[in-house]
């Protein structure tokens, strides 16, 4: 897949704990994971589903972050809540 | 003592912690809002009565820490308390119903999906967005706040009440359901999803 097409014959074609690699990776891709490169590079070079999976997650936050429209927000709202906060101060 | 632990701030401070460090959120709110309700009225009274209620109790957030949290668990709240209640529309799924059957563990990490990366990368904005809609509100929720906010497990865990692995387990689930959303639109759009890559 991808430009490491030619590297996927070295990565074991099943994962030995896709629970746990999964949920690593999850948390890799969300931030939670200190020191997380080295794990990732070897996870990744060592096994294809977790390759795969990688990829797609990660495709799907970038798709989410970028691709997600985003409502306008009314021009009249800060106005009118500014006006409420005065009514009770 | 809890007289004097309860911080009091002046009017000016007041007035600076909700121009400085709430108003400033506004349109993510507005876009939580909107995500929850579908509904333009909807989302600005949740925002109105948020920014209400947070300068009502504005004595009880310390000055610097994560207002956007703060001011996120305080729209979910009343979205829960408030509108889910006078919604005409019942909730389509039961809250404490999705609470104790998606609250365990043992979420399978099993990976099935002959859904591609470049098949998700190659779709639309509007594909993307209509497929997170049509998720079940808790599950939606998550989704929000972790990839389209930015926020920590930790703070998800503080903005929903509930354990982090219970935040972990539900981003996990939603991510699935979303992936099976997008398969629909991979195969009904005629993307590639699961031959293999020619070369
Ligand atoms: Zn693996």
């Amino acid at each position: 897949m991808d430009m490491n097409e030619e590297t996927s014959q070295s990565r074991k074609l099943k994962c030995d704990d896709t629970s746990k690699c999964f949920q690593l990776l999850e948390s890799i891709l969300d931030g939670e994971m200190d020191n997380s490169k080295e794990v990732l590079k070897e996870k990744l070079a060592k096994c294809q589903p977790c390759f795969e999976h990688f990829h797609l997650e990660q495709a799907i936050r970038d798709v989410l972050k970028t691709k997600c429209t985003k409502q306008e927000v009314p021009t009249e709202l800060a106005d009118c809540i500014r006006q409420k906060i005065q009514d009770i101060k | 003592m809890s007289e004097v632990q309860r911080r009091k701030y002046s009017q000016e401070e007041k007035n600076n912690i909700f121009d400085g460090e709430f108003m400033p959120h506004i349109d993510s709110m507005y876009n939580f809002g909107y995500r929850l309700t579908f509904d333009e009225d909807d989302a600005k009274d949740l925002v109105q009565d948020t920014y209400l209620k947070a300068y009502r109790f504005i004595n009880s957030f310390e000055q610097g820490t994560n207002a956007k949290a703060w001011l996120f668990r305080i729209l979910k709240n009343s979205f829960i308390n408030e509108y889910r209640k006078k919604s005409k529309q019942p909730a389509k799924v039961d809250y404490q119903e999705v609470e104790t059957y998606y609250n365990s563990d043992d979420v399978d990490y099993q990976s099935t999906t002959d859904l591609r990366a470049e098949s998700v990368k190659g779709m639309l904005g509007d594909e993307i967005s209509n497929a997170l809609n049509s998720l079940a509100v808790d599950f939606r929720t998550v989704i929000i706040l972790c990839d389209l906010e930015g926020f920590t497990y930790e703070e998800m865990a503080k903005i929903l009440d509930i354990p982090i692995g219970t935040v972990r387990s539900r981003l996990h689930r939603a991510r699935n359901l979303l992936k099976d959303k997008l398969r629909g639109y991979a195969h009904h759009m005629g993307y590639d999803t699961d031959e293999e890559e020619e070369i």
